[in-house]
């Protein structure tokens, strides 16, 4: 997760207020180091490097290149057992989605993430409900299933997120 | 023959687990003196204690003998116990067969036991020697003398004074007031010190039974608990405080300038000052070491526009008395001088500043009115680094113990200069954050998430100058990494250490003090606020680093303590004392120079020793020191302690 | 009984024996799911890219059931964690459920959780029908069968959402819907860890380790099958069972059923009304065992 010397004023000592105005990310602060988050997390017990309450020092600190371009906020599964253990209810998953949330606005964003946010706008789901899976489900006596893309995609545009997942697909 | 009674105690399996107390019971009821012997489960309980008075009642007993724990458990209690049934109670005594024997031989009962019976065997030969004794009564005036006129004096002072008891307090400045007064607001209520304070130090400018003596200091002590003689020295102050009308004409006129102590030496005042416009009392005194009359003998500006010809170049210090029966000694502490750490700089840094300098940077009624302006170019810094345990926690180079106070004034700082500076950003290296008061830890978190501080958990190993900043390197342990900050401004939490003087103050009250220079409590945790000269008790920040509220809770159980004894009219005091033969004695001396309280002196007259029965603690020192066997402890004279151990020889 | 079934994206594409399944044992408890035309996915894969879509997607969805004036029945426990979710915070907050509605171009009022609430069909099993009235239905003890529930995470987590349905750290509920049936419910180490779906899609390698280390634990435990109610996990243990196996050199066959399909048996359908057939573990053993 990085080395060397952290030399404050490179750093965005902005970026806690902006991750504090983020839904999710407003008990950042709140962080007092214990380390329950990362002693409870099921990633950590794979991959070392990833490590919670480091993340969330980074983003205290301003760290927010090293937060942001690192593959660490992606890599949290949401199964909120750090969230439920958390003594300072700094509500981890959800500000981990505030900071992949941040991240997105500067143009950083996951590969698998477009792909199922482009998915879901296509078809109003993550998979595709074609005349093929319909047939299928008709053999079993399941009902018919339509595809609703249209509306999401009225939502993409009101939000303007369209801009963030449109943009990779491009370079692609 | 004596009528003796021995009570053997179980203490449940403490004793009876090891010891045959049955047995012991039994073979001791054979005991040449010993007319009866038993053994119970608990001799301390109700029960044990009714049986007691029964027997001694019953069997007509003259003495008794308690086995059971050490005497510093329950020897009072037996005392009690046989005194409510009329027979003395220094003819109770106990045989401590449990810390002295069954505690330390429990792999062998039958030692154990033997061993037992012969403790109490010896205890029996001592008790037939003992007398019965009468404790020593000694007159006690009720008038207390308080040392220090910060918050814990003034809050001790009050406490006695509105029980009806007069106080005479000193205090060394010429304001009461203490640190307190300094400081810019308070944790974790953030109430205005000034406002919380000024009424009880008006409170004691206006008790009509407390007599303030300020700018002065204690110079001789003598005498013992209720019967102290006290020499206080009023320091000069050149100006006639009786004709002084506090109108402040001759500060104005002044001419002088020099660092102010009260500011932390980050603002002026005059040669002729008060320490601020609250002071208790309001007067002035003239610094002679920087006023141009003293230095140059000319000026005079003062004395001209003195409209009630108060001052007076030609006063000297002058010398009270005062006849007190107990000492509050509530003397505080000061800050250690940030110029013994190199590695932040030697103290040559005029933006690197120690917490009481950050307090008047950051106090609404202080220098610059609450804004902080950093000393150096009077900017206001945008970036402060706090640095907590500077000297403190530190066993190596400086001070072990942690000072306390620091984790909560540094939240507190942080959070001031935020309210002041909002696009500011406040940093602070601490190693562990101890908030354990009530409050304490939801006003960390305040800091932490209101203001958004940030906390680097790590020590900062170097500050130094760079153009106008303050580079400030250290580790943030939490990320594992270095970390440097171009600081505007950096606040050193000193250590705590005693306030100047204090040893030799300590010295003439006969105060023990620990290694660093805090007075020491009788004991830790049950005589927090005594000390271990009788009539001589603590309070605040002389005894250990303390905030506000515990130094004021400590004032009270001081003063509350004064008031106990004040209750009475006499003072109770332990007849077992040295006390000499005079037809013995060759006057050698020994014992005087032996003793530790000064409670024996030669009689000029006479020539032999003499003990004062009020000072002596019994330690028995002066009677191992007596070459001539004339000095002899009540009842652990020498015949007594070589009857004990004959009694063991003979067991053996 | 009635609830408005919201099917979600992974049920009705990837896992139609769930969705056959509970529908059939739905049927035989009575209970009415109404199928909830127009839905779209629930929003949580948007949450972590943009947390206002996500807000408006959910709302959506909640819309639609609170037009038919019904709860949600959710299958997925992603599904119920996030509906439910944006349910409380909309029907509380007065401010964001305007704004949603403005943004969505709704001028009718919803009152979103003050009107209706979401509960996953293991919920509505445990709370709604009861042990007892689903006791009262069995046909056929499972008594030799011994079970692990693996509860997964949003079934229960974040907790404050739940209304202190069940305990996050210390579940019950799965294990007494597994009792009701006469099978055993076997306990085992790391009961609470995630299945690791949630990481597919970013490292593979870290979601198979995850998954194997809880497939170890319930082989050693000595249970015949998992059974759960995620469609995700199931990803997991039963369509990536053979990966796992072989990237970490291990022999499983542990059965995945979804808890409808294990009920199901108990209330005496075959395997074709409980899809057995899309099963990637074969269940042939398990009924085989039944048999004996």
């Amino acid at each position: 997760m990085g080395e060397g010397t952290i030399v404050v004023k490179e750093l965005d000592s902005g970026f806690k207020y902006r991750v504090t105005e983020e839904p999710g990310g407003e008990h950042l602060m709140r962080c007092y180091a214990c380390g329950t988050c990362t002693a409870s997390c099921p990633v950590r017990s794979i991959d070392e490097s990833f490590n919670p309450r480091k993340i969330i020092r980074m983003a205290i600190l301003g760290m927010k290149d090293e937060v942001l371009k690192s593959d660490f906020v992606w890599l949290c599964s949401t199964c909120y057992i750090c969230q439920e253990r958390c003594p300072q209810d700094v509500v981890i998953t959800e500000l981990m989605n505030a900071l992949k949330n941040i991240a997105v606005k500067e143009g950083i964003i996951h590969p698998g993430y477009v792909a199922q946010a482009t998915e879901i706008g296509k078809f109003g789901r993550l998979y595709e409900i074609d005349d093929f899976a319909n047939k299928k489900r008709e053999k079993m006596g399941l009902p018919q299933l339509k595809s609703e893309g249209k509306d999401i995609q009225t939502i993409y545009k009101s939000t303007g997120v369209d801009n963030y997942i449109a943009k990779p697909e491009e370079e692609e | 023959m004596s009528r003796i009674g021995v009570f053997v105690c179980h203490c449940g399996l403490n004793i009876a687990g090891t010891v045959d107390v049955e047995k012991a019971a039994r073979l001791i009821s054979n005991y040449p003196g010993v007319i009866y012997a038993t053994d119970y489960v608990y001799m301390c309980s109700d029960p044990g204690q009714d049986m007691i008075k029964e027997v001694v009642k019953e069997k007509k007993l003259d003495g008794i003998v308690v086995a059971a724990c050490s005497p510093t458990m329950h020897e009072v209690t037996f005392r009690n116990t046989v005194a409510s049934v009329g027979l003395n109670p220094y003819r109770c005594e106990i045989a401590n067969i449990r810390e002295q024997c069954s505690w330390v031989h429990q792999n062998n009962k039958e030692i154990a036991t033997e061993k037992a019976v012969q403790i109490i065997e010896a205890t029996v030969e001592k008790l037939k020697l003992d007398k019965s004794l009468v404790p020593l009564s000694i007159p006690i005036t009720k008038k207390a003398l308080v040392i220090g006129g910060g918050i814990a004096g003034i809050q001790a002072s009050l406490d006695i004074a509105d029980s009806g008891y007069e106080v005479v307090l000193v205090e060394k400045n010429q304001s009461i007031g203490g640190h307190m007064l300094q400081l810019s607001e308070t944790f974790p209520t953030l109430d205005c010190p000034q406002c919380i304070a000024t009424p009880k130090m008006v409170q004691v400018g206006q008790h009509p039974k407390i007599k303030l003596l300020a700018y002065s200091e204690v110079e001789e002590v003598f005498g013992y608990v209720g019967n102290f003689k006290v020499k206080i020295r009023r320091k000069a102050s050149f100006v006639d405080w009786d004709k002084c009308t506090g109108c402040g004409l001759c500060i104005e006129k002044c001419p002088v300038k020099v660092l102010s102590e009260f500011d932390e030496f980050l603002a002026k005042r005059k040669a002729i000052y008060t320490l601020f416009p609250q002071a208790v009392p309001n007067k002035p005194v003239i610094d002679s070491n920087n006023c141009l009359y003293f230095t140059k003998g000319k000026c005079r500006a003062c004395e001209k526009n003195c409209s009630v010809e108060a001052i007076n170049f030609e006063q000297k210090d002058s010398f009270i008395e005062e006849d007190v029966g107990a000492i509050i000694v509530a003397t505080g502490y000061d800050l250690m001088d940030k110029a013994e750490i190199g590695e932040y700089g030697y103290g040559k840094y005029e933006d690197v500043i120690d917490g009481l300098q950050a307090e008047r940077v950051l106090a609404p009624a202080g220098p610059t009115n609450g804004i902080p302006y950093r000393p150096s170019d009077g900017k206001i810094p945008k970036e402060v680094v706090f640095i907590q345990c500077v000297g403190s926690r530190d066993p190596e180079h400086y001070y072990p113990y942690c000072s306390k106070v620091c984790c909560m004034y540094t939240v507190k700082q942080a959070m001031l200069y935020k309210h002041a500076v909002p696009d500011g950003q406040a940093y602070v290296f601490y190693m562990d954050i101890r908030c354990n008061g009530k409050g304490y830890e939801e006003f960390l978190q305040r800091g932490i998430e209101e203001d958004r501080i940030l906390y680097i958990r790590g020590r900062v190993s170097k500050i130094f100058k760079d153009g106008d900043k303050i580079e400030v390197w250290g580790a943030d342990t939490l990320t594992g990494r270095k970390i440097e900050i171009s600081a505007d401004m950096v606040v050193l939490a000193m250590a705590m250490i005693p306030s100047q003087g204090v040893k030799k103050l300590a010295e003439k009250l006969r105060l023990a003090t620990d290694e660093y220079g805090f007075l020491t409590e009788a004991h830790p945790k049950l005589r927090p606020v005594e000390s271990l000269t009788a009539g001589c008790f603590l309070a605040g920040a002389a005894q250990a680093p303390k905030d506000i509220p515990e130094a004021v809770a400590q004032a009270s159980g001081a003063a509350s303590k004064v008031l106990s004894l004040f209750s009475q009219d006499v003072f109770y005091h332990e007849p077992i004392i040295g006390s000499v033969d005079e037809e013995v004695c060759v006057g050698c001396g020994n014992c005087v120079s032996i003793c530790a309280y000064d409670a024996v002196e030669l009689d000029l007259a006479t020539k032999v020793a003499k003990v004062n029965p009020a000072l002596c603690e019994g330690c028995g020192a002066c009677s191992a020191a007596c070459p001539s066997g004339a000095m002899q402890q009540n009842n652990f004279s020498k015949r007594q302690i070589f009857e004990m151990v004959d009694a063991f020889a003979k067991g053996s | 009984m009635e609830y408005a079934l919201f099917l979600g994206c992974t049920v009705p594409a990837r896992a139609r024996n769930y969705e056959l399944s509970t529908r059939r044992v739905a049927e035989a408890l009575g209970i009415r799911l109404v199928d909830l035309d127009g839905s779209v996915c629930c929003g949580f894969p948007i949450k972590s890219v943009h947390y206002e879509s996500f807000l408006l997607t959910a709302a959506r969805n909640l819309i639609l059931a609170e037009e038919k004036g019904l709860d949600i029945c959710a299958l997925c426990s992603a599904c119920t964690s996030v509906l439910t979710e944006v349910n409380k915070e909309l029907g509380e907050n007065e401010e964001l459920r305007k704004k949603v509605l403005r943004k969505l171009g709704i001028r009718k009022k919803f009152r979103f959780s003050n009107s209706i609430r979401v509960k996953h069909f293991a919920r509505i099993l445990y709370e709604d029908v009861g042990i007892d009235k689903i006791k009262s239905k069995i046909q056929k003890d499972l008594e030799p069968l011994k079970i692990s529930a693996h509860y997964g995470c949003h079934y229960l987590k974040p907790s404050d959402i739940y209304d202190n349905f069940d305990n996050a750290e210390h579940p019950k509920s799965l294990d007494e819907l597994i009792e009701t049936t006469g099978a055993v419910p076997v306990d085992y180490e790391n009961k609470n860890l995630c299945c690791g779906a949630g990481t597919l899609a970013m490292d593979e390698n870290i979601s198979f380790s995850m998954a194997n280390k809880k497939l170890r634990s319930i082989k050693d435990a000595g249970a015949d099958a998992i059974s759960l109610i995620c469609p995700f996990c199931s990803v997991m243990y039963d369509n990536n069972q053979p990966t796992i196996e072989s990237k970490f050199s291990e022999e499983y066959n542990l059965p995945v059923l979804y808890y409808p399909q294990l009920l199901g048996l108990a209330l005496g359908m075959n395997k074709k009304e409980l899809g057995f057939n899309m099963n990637r573990v074969k269940v042939a053993p398990l009924l085989e065992k039944l048999k004996q």
